[in-house]
């Protein structure tokens, strides 16, 4: 876009030379008369208040000497520069006309101070100001207004011919002051300001001799209503002002006029021929394009457009591209305030409207050309004070007319009223015509010109003003002392380009300004990103904005810039995270990975070094938690290690929790969760460990007719709606509750996690905290323990960590993608019951074995014949009544399904608060002819507490019995028969048990040894009646036998005893249903196995 | 003369971004993605306001301070990037046919990359070859 031509004029930059560019000027402010709004002297609490109430009157109507009604637009400025204002002639709307002061004193001193800087304030704009208000706030409300000198300005003196011109048109314009002058009538019984403090004062302020400025006073606490009529008044008087300096112009004589020059052009043209041709058509087209500047501020648009054009076509054929460049772009701001009007007045406007509702007195102000309402109409007439007050007091000498004169206009006033309804009613209308179009923006804005300005030969269509600009721009960029004026022109032409809705343009526009090579403090440099910033969103070049945000942010903080302001610099990078497609809230950037993972690390880096450098660990914390959280899968292992120290680093200093941090801006940083360190791989709530188990007491099938349907009513939500999470077990209330988890610790380093808790919602649920220590990369598995404290559906959420100093709220909905877990497990709690201990005692062989509560069997050893007592001691370890519903047992044995030992209890018994039940039961075994292990198992079912209607509780005890033969047959031999068929067997017996076995066995018990003989099956027995055996004792026997016939012999060799082997009490036990041992004539038998075979020849 | 090339994906995830200079310093890697990343908007924006879909010689520029982008999108909305220094050495403007057949030889190698079976689309890609071959194009071409 930029010229290749290298800069026509490029001196080193003079003082003069405009240094500040103003960013936020817009086409629109071609048209405005500008007023500076200071605060002076003391601090003003309420400045901004009184600020936003003067930016409101930013448009007033006036009927201009021909009847015409101008609409006048003010542009309000808190600073200005001096240098700016040099290029007024360049540009008319760069000139300060109008200055607004507010100050406050307690004192004559700082009386004298602050009128002392308003008149300093004045002599600085002195060249271009026109007039000026001060609004002054004395202590209390009862004050003495002090008497001034009329405001006099130089520059009026000069005006010889705008003299009798503004008091004329003062005169004419009588509506608006008509109008001003009701207002105030209206206050006036409300205000007690400047008017009232005349007859009431307590203490006598005077203003220094010099301060010539039309000032009011007010009460601290005064409510000013009549402010914006002042204000109205201020712009009034510039009107008539920019009106006189536009007639005098256009009746000057285009050949006589002097050259205007831009400050940086004075040098260049001493010595030049001022009568040559070219420059005389400099002359004049400098001229034609002033005038059509003051033309455009003083509200006649349409006629600015062909005074522009004709400027163009001179200063063109002058070739002075610096100012043909200047009327093309007036030419462009004049047809953009016409296309465009939403452009000026949208901000305002709004506050207007929202103001409407709210201030009674602002309705008043927007309802004056309503002169139907005959109240009013009364009044008007009826107050004797109204030309008093409504003349401003101190209105230059020129511009007031005498009292008389007001007293004459204001009864002609209300002759003129009627004939002004009209026009008043019609310039009503079009204000509330435009002020409806910004209420409903999305309708098409209706222009707040009249149409037929609209079809104006000059005005240019949107393609030309961004053509046109672009040509503006193009000649401004030969200049290089114009930087300024061309950076500001391409904001303007971006901002119409906006407007338009063109994209392209308006990049390419702000592309520009890039270009321009402006030596400009960090500041302002800042500032131009920061606009820049602003304009690339508003066409939705997020990206570019962010970039340009960036820059802004490193500005604030370069080596260059003298005074660092980190803050700055922190919310500038935090305000590009759109650009950067991050979003405040971390599960959705997770959940929507857009955006470009390098560029965010960088961008989350710097802000964590920004929030950290400004002073604010928290946020630090927070945004490196965010980094880590968001951005883990594309951080290499180095980067992840590196940050996770830093991390740890950031949170000693402030420790990071999962609450929202509120900035002073009043943007909310959402909380950061880290859920990928430790990394989850695996979440399950566990059902009860089964002596815990609830089950349900009337636990039949349910009984109910089945009906099978082919045919599926929405099946498929059915389907769906199979609730994910839902776990299949219960928990019990007040009963310690287990969830185990699978952690992992991704970071080389060891990983302390503190603090686990389980999230949960739904029931009250006490969680109890658990520390573990992760190594890298191994995955650990971790329980995680609590209790419900009521009953009803408990849903899991996650669980909270507390590692590497940060505070996570880990729910199961957003954990990273590998894993899927449902949003939340469902568990559902039952009421308490309680829980019992089993102990069991057993004696075996004079020692006891005690078998605690946690050992879920028994296990007795016994020999043959044996038998032991055994106690099982029940403890209710819970504070609920207990209620033991059953208790049976079931026995397997290891080959012999026969019930060999048996007991039963039916016992239902109740057993309160901690208390133990003790019970016994003798063991006693009768041994199966085979049987080596003999299991038995105990059920308890119980309940109580709260939940013993519907579940209780089993406890199964298990009884391992192992049995050991008493007595075995250790040796036996044939001996060599002396005769034929003779066969000598010997055996020996012996007790391979120990000692306590033969001492319970008692003694007096005998051994038989028997023989059976297998001979073609007939069975011979042969008994010997032996000794009693001694423990640890061999018995011999020795038998012959003979064989009479040769053949297969088999020989079986058993002992026997007769005696019953154990005094077995059986007169202990009233509910023995005991299989009671065979006592007959062999009681036991021992047999040695396999029976001996003997062959036998001939 | 081209100093680096990007393929950017339909819903513009880089899938690669490579070029010429000391390739291993990570400031030059990041200015890179800056650089293409500011630029995205501008091809964004024309290739909304282009009505038709057969973007495929669809040539769009972008610049930068010392930077000229070319843009050019497939029918696959792949959005492939040629940076280039404005300052040629030679001082002459690169001339726009020479940038659309750099184009068209990378949007071939893209095809050839992508053709591998064992590449995701939408993955980032890091053929050795392609990069390989990016880089002569850069060197060679333009």
């Amino acid at each position: 876009m930029r010229s290749s031509v290298s800069y026509i004029l490029s001196d080193a930059p003079g003082e003069s030379v405009m240094s500040h560019p103003d960013y936020s000027q817009q086409a629109q402010h071609h048209g405005c008369l500008l007023i500076l709004v200071k605060g002076i002297g003391g601090v003003l609490k309420n400045f901004n208040k009184l600020w936003d109430r003067v930016q409101k009157v930013n448009n007033i109507k006036v009927t201009d000497s021909q009847g015409q009604i101008r609409d006048i637009w003010v542009r309000y400025v808190q600073d200005y520069p001096v240098e700016n204002n040099d290029w007024g002639d360049f540009q008319t709307h760069r000139r300060l006309l109008g200055l607004i002061t507010f100050s406050k004193y307690t004192n004559q001193v700082e009386l004298n101070e602050v009128c002392r800087v308003h008149e300093s304030l004045k002599v600085k704009y002195s060249n271009t100001l026109y007039d000026s208000r001060a609004f002054i706030f004395g202590p209390g409300t009862n004050l003495k207004r002090p008497v001034q000198e009329p405001e006099t300005y130089s520059v009026y003196e000069d005006d010889k011919l705008s003299k009798e011109k503004t008091s004329t048109c003062d005169r004419i314009s009588l509506p608006s002051e008509a109008a001003e002058s009701l207002s105030s009538a209206e206050s006036f019984s409300r205000s007690p300001s400047s008017t009232a403090s005349y007859s009431n004062q307590e203490e006598n302020f005077t203003t220094p001799s010099n301060f010539k400025t039309h000032a009011m006073f007010y009460g601290e606490n005064d409510p000013m209503l009549d402010m914006e009529q002042q204000i109205s008044d201020l712009i009034n008087s510039l009107f008539w002002v920019v009106e006189s300096k536009r007639l005098e112009r256009s009746k000057e004589k285009l050949e006589k006029v002097s050259l205007l020059l831009v400050p940086f052009e004075k040098k260049d043209y001493v010595g030049l021929d001022m009568e040559s041709r070219n420059n005389k058509k400099r002359c004049m087209g400098r001229v034609t394009k002033n005038l059509a500047d003051l033309t455009l501020q003083a509200g006649l648009v349409a006629d600015s457009l062909s005074l522009y054009h004709s400027a163009a076509e001179i200063l063109k054929s002058g070739n002075d591209w610096l100012w043909l460049a200047a009327a093309k772009e007036g030419h462009c701001a004049a047809s953009a305030i016409l296309l465009y009007p939403n452009l000026k007045n949208s901000t305002p406007l709004q506050r207007n409207a929202s103001l409407q509702e709210s201030s009674p007195y602002k309705m008043k102000s927007l309802s004056l050309c309503q002169p139907s309402d005959p109240v009013r109409k009364f009044k008007m007439n009826a107050s004797p004070s109204k030309s008093k007050m409504s003349s401003p007091v101190n209105l230059p000498s020129d511009l007031t007319p005498s009292s008389s004169e007001s007293i004459e206009t204001s009864s002609r006033q209300s002759e003129l009223e009627n004939a002004d309804t009209e026009s008043l009613a019609s310039c009503s209308d079009m204000e509330y015509q435009s002020q409806k179009s910004y209420l409903t923006p999305d309708l098409p804005s209706i222009p707040r010109q009249p149409s037929s300005q609209l079809h104006n030969q000059y005005l240019l269509n949107g393609e030309d003003i961004v053509l046109k600009y672009r040509k503006a721009i193009i000649h401004y960029s030969k200049y290089q002392n114009a930087g300024i004026i061309e950076t500001e022109a391409c904001f303007k032409a971006a901002r119409i380009a906006v407007e338009q809705g063109n994209c392209l343009q308006a990049s390419s526009f702000l592309q520009n300004i890039v270009f321009i090579n402006l030596t400009l403090s960090e500041q302002e440099k800042i500032q131009r990103f920061d606009t820049l910033a602003e304009l690339y969103k508003d066409i939705g070049f997020l990206r570019k904005a962010a970039f340009c945000q960036r820059l802004a942010a490193t500005r604030h903080v370069s080596v260059n810039n003298p005074n660092p302001d980190w803050q700055r610099c922190y919310y500038f990078m935090l305000h590009s995270f759109p650009g950067h497609k991050l979003c405040l809230d971390p599960d959705y950037v997770i959940q929507h990975q857009v955006g470009w993972p390098v560029l965010q690390i960088e961008v989350l880096h710097e802000i964590v070094v920004a929030a950290r450098r400004m002073g604010h660990p928290a946020l630090a914390t927070r945004h490196m938690t965010y980094l880590l959280q968001t951005l883990w899968p594309h951080l290499s292992r180095l980067q992840q290690r590196e940050f996770a120290i830093q991390l740890q680093a950031l949170s000693a200093q402030c420790e990071g929790g999962p609450v929202p941090l509120v900035l002073e801006t009043g943007e909310v940083i959402p909380p950061a969760n880290l859920t990928h360190v430790p990394h989850c791989l695996h979440f399950n709530p566990r059902p009860l460990e089964a002596t815990r188990t609830p089950h349900l007491i009337n636990s039949k099938p349910q009984h109910g007719p089945f009906i099978f349907t082919p045919i599926h009513f929405g099946s498929l939500e059915r389907k769906s709606k199979k609730e994910e999470g839902k776990m299949d077990h219960l928990w019990v209330q007040d009963d310690i509750c287990e969830v185990q988890l699978k952690l992992t610790n991704p970071l080389p380093i060891e990983l302390k996690v503190s603090n686990m808790l389980l999230l949960t919602t739904g029931i009250v649920f006490e969680s109890i905290p658990e520390t573990i220590i992760l190594p890298p990369d191994s995955p650990t598995t971790v329980n995680l323990h609590g209790t419900p404290k009521e009953e009803g559906d408990l849903q899991i959420l996650g669980y909270s960590t507390h590692t590497l100093g940060v505070k996570s709220n880990c729910r199961l909905k957003h954990m990273p993608m590998p894993n899927k877990f449902p949003a939340s497990f469902t568990v559902s709690v039952i009421p308490s019951l309680p829980i019992i201990s089993i102990e069991t005692c057993v004696t075996v062989s004079g020692g006891v074995n005690v078998f605690g509560p946690d050992s879920g069997s028994t296990n007795i050893s016994l020999y043959n014949g044996e038998s032991t007592d055994c106690s099982i001691k029940i403890t209710n370890t819970t504070f609920y009544v207990l209620k033991v519903l059953l208790c049976n047992n079931v026995v397997r044995t290891e080959r012999d399904p026969t019930v060999m030992v048996g007991w039963a209890f039916c016992i239902f018994r109740i057993s309160t608060n901690s208390h133990t039940t003790n019970w016994s039961a003798p063991i006693s075994v009768m041994p199966p002819s085979r049987g080596r292990q003999i299991e038995s198992q105990i059920l308890i079912r119980y309940s109580g507490g709260e939940g013993k209607e519907v579940h209780c509780r089993e406890s199964t005890l298990q009884f391992n019995l192992e049995l050991l033969p008493s007595v075995s047959i250790t040796h036996w031999d044939v001996l060599p028969a002396e005769i034929a068929y003779h066969q000598q067997c010997g055996s020996e017996v012996a007790p391979d048990a120990d000692q306590c076995f033969w001492q319970s066995f008692g003694e007096g018990h005998h051994i038989i040894s028997g023989y059976d003989r297998h001979c073609s099956n007939v069975t011979l027995k042969l008994g010997v009646i032996l000794k009693t055996l001694e423990e640890s004792t061999k018995a011999y026997h020795e038998c012959t036998v003979v064989f009479l016939t040769p053949g297969e012999y088999k020989i079986d060799i058993q002992c026997s005893t007769t005696e019953p082997l154990s005094d077995y009490p059986s007169k202990d036990l009233e509910h023995s249903s005991i299989t009671q041992p065979c006592v007959g004539e062999v009681s036991h038998v021992w047999r040695f196995i396999p029976p001996v075979a003997i062959s036998v020849t001939d | 003369m081209a100093v680096c090339v990007a393929v950017i994906g339909k819903d513009n995830s880089p899938l690669y971004i490579g070029g010429i200079g000391n390739d291993c310093s990570t400031d030059n890697e990041l200015s890179r993605q800056w650089l293409v990343h500011t630029a995205l908007d501008a091809l964004e924006e024309r290739l909304a306001t282009s009505s038709s879909i057969n973007a495929n010689s669809g040539n769009s520029t972008a610049h930068t301070d010392l930077r000229d982008l070319y843009g050019y999108v497939t029918n696959t909305r792949i959005k492939l990037v040629l940076v280039t220094s404005s300052t040629s050495p030679s001082g002459s403007n690169i001339r726009d046919a020479e940038v659309r057949t750099a184009l068209r030889r990378l949007h071939a190698l893209y095809a050839d990359a992508i053709c591998n079976p064992f590449h995701l689309p939408g993955d980032q890609i890091t053929s050795v070859k392609f990069d390989k071959q990016v880089k002569s194009l850069i060197l060679n071409n333009v």
